[in-house]
């Protein structure tokens, strides 16, 4: 009988061992990988939200940098301004390539009027912009035109097959953006005239009137020459224009990075122990176990079988047990944070965006790897302890 | 190993059955209003209802698992097993559907309960399956 058959008929011999250590692995290898997914997932959206914004410095009205985040990465419509002159002071600035205004605007809530309830929606000027124009030069081959839009990845028509009502206008979906895992994939996207003809027509069409104040606009994108420092711009603009915040984009989202950071140190304590008590439990089922096949295994012993064949075999065992178990543990947490990561954003309030297939192989791996390894940990004492006795003595016993 | 699974799935009929009741948006008191404006329940909730009704099969599909020993029981209910199954992931995705909107609830929560059970079931019942015909080749 070989070593791996010897480990089968053991491990079916005790269903309720094999099933303790089974459950332990699967714990392990969903928990860490859950954890790793979600951490890591968290951390790609912020980073593809910060490329997809394009810029180098965001100046907002001062006291409305929390709304703003809040805006771009969950979604949240955010309702700000500031003057537009505010853009010419901006432009003095030195070390600036380029500046684009943008207006932030959101649908009403629960009104006939517009097909999807509170949605964020931002307005650039085609003359200046740099963030989305790029995006749509490439794909749609040129800008949008009066009453077109773009939307974010969960963007739909709602009325016939590409429109969406908006304050009782309907606009026309030309495209979606690339998914991100932020509230950008439900945002929508037009430029300026489109919303000046929307608020216009929005005074016999919708419910409530859309306001956009005359001169008044919500921030200012700004891209930096490639040989200025973007934190010596924006302490500049900081100096010179008053009433404005400019924030790099490096430094956005740090409200969010910090709840991050937060989380992933409860989630690490939280690991620790689920790893501690796990290989705790094993270790004593092993131990258990190995008082209990003292005979069984003194028999092996006497009919010929090594010392490192009875080692090998109970640690076979036990990388059997693991294999499976974190098999079933990381299939389980792929299965649930697929399903469950538009749940998991809302209740956690973070951004999160799925690994690409490499990445996941890698962590499926690493979940698996730690599964063995913790299995392993806890069954190598036992199973030196067994292999190592008299079989004479464990026999007679 | 079959009672555990036929406790399992059990507990799987449970889920299928009741999660979808508290968890459509009728249960938020969200419905559709007609032009002749009247309110009608969206259709998340004909899933949840159509749930109910494979819920009550499963379960006894369960239960017969776990006091059940014939080979020839197992092997017939379990593939009925995979076919609830499967129709629990379908109704919610192909057959009837849930609302549109990513943000309702019947979207983030009720439609991947429904898939997550449903896969379990299946799985269940394959292991089941698997472990009857292996009885037959024994008894053979």
């Amino acid at each position: 009988m070989s070593l791996l058959q010897l480990a089968f008929k053991t491990i079916s011999g005790n269903s309720f061992r094999s099933g303790v250590v089974f459950l332990c692995a699967l714990l392990v290898a969903a928990f860490a990988l859950f954890t790793t997914l979600l951490i890591r997932g968290a951390e790609s959206s912020l980073r593809l939200a910060i490329d997809r914004l394009g810029a180098d410095i965001v100046v907002v009205p001062e006291g409305s940098e929390a709304k703003v985040e809040s805006a771009l990465l969950m979604g949240v419509p955010a309702n700000i301004w500031m003057p537009r002159d505010t853009v010419q002071k901006i432009a003095a600035v030195n070390g600036i390539e380029a500046l684009s205004p943008q207006l932030y605007l959101a649908t009403l809530a629960d009104a006939d009027c517009c097909s999807v309830s509170e949605m964020f929606i931002i307005a650039y000027d085609p003359q200046t912009d740099f963030t989305i124009s790029p995006w749509l030069q490439g794909h749609l081959g040129g800008g949008l035109r009066l009453g077109e839009v773009v939307g974010g990845s969960y963007i739909f028509a709602t009325e016939g097959l590409q429109n969406i009502r908006l304050y009782g206008y309907l606009v026309t979906l030309k495209a979606n953006l690339e998914p991100t895992g932020t509230g950008m994939d439900q945002s929508l996207f037009l430029t300026f005239d489109t919303a000046q003809d929307i608020a216009y027509k929005s005074t016999f069409q919708a419910e409530q009137l859309l306001e956009i104040p005359s001169d008044q606009i919500s921030a200012v994108m700004i891209k930096v020459k490639p040989e200025n420092d973007p934190r010596v711009v924006a302490l500049q603009i900081m100096q010179t224009v008053p009433g404005v915040t400019p924030i790099e984009s490096s430094n956005l989202f740090q409200s969010y990075r910090k709840q991050m950071t937060g989380l992933l140190k409860s989630i690490l304590v939280i690991l620790g122990i689920t790893w501690a008590l796990s290989v705790a439990l094993i270790g004593l089922v092993f131990s258990m176990a190995a008082n209990e096949r003292r005979k069984e295994l003194g028999v092996l012993r006497a009919l010929g079988a090594t010392r490192s064949f009875i080692f090998k075999s109970l640690l076979a065992e036990a990388s059997l047990m693991a294999f499976f178990g974190g098999l079933a543990g990381v299939v389980l947490a792929g299965l649930v944070i697929f399903l469950f990561r538009k749940l998991i954003v809302v209740s956690l309030g973070i951004p999160f965006l799925l690994p690409s297939p490499l990445a996941l192989l890698l962590q499926i791996g690493a979940g698996l790897l730690l599964a063995l390894f913790s299995v392993n940990l806890a069954a190598l004492l036992p199973a030196l302890r067994i292999s190592r006795q008299d079989p004479a003595i464990a026999m007679r016993e | 190993m079959n009672k555990t699974m036929g406790v399992l799935i059990v507990g799987l009929a449970l889920v299928i059955g009741i999660v979808p009741l508290f968890t459509d948006c009728l249960s938020q008191g969200r419905m559709l209003t007609t032009t002749a404006g009247t309110n009608v329940p969206m259709k998340c909730h004909w899933t949840a209802i159509a749930e109910i009704g494979l819920a009550i099969p499963l379960a006894l599909i369960g239960l017969i698992n776990i006091f059940s020993k014939r080979k020839e029981t197992l092997g017939s209910l379990n593939l009925l097993g995979i076919v609830l199954g499967a129709l629990a992931i379908a109704f919610p995705t192909v057959l009837i559907g849930v609302c549109a909107k990513p943000d309702m609830i019947c979207n983030m929560i009720m439609r991947p309960a429904l898939i997550l059970a449903g896969t379990l079931t299946i799985l269940s019942s394959v292991m089941v399956e698997v472990k009857a015909a292996r009885m037959q080749e024994i008894a053979a």
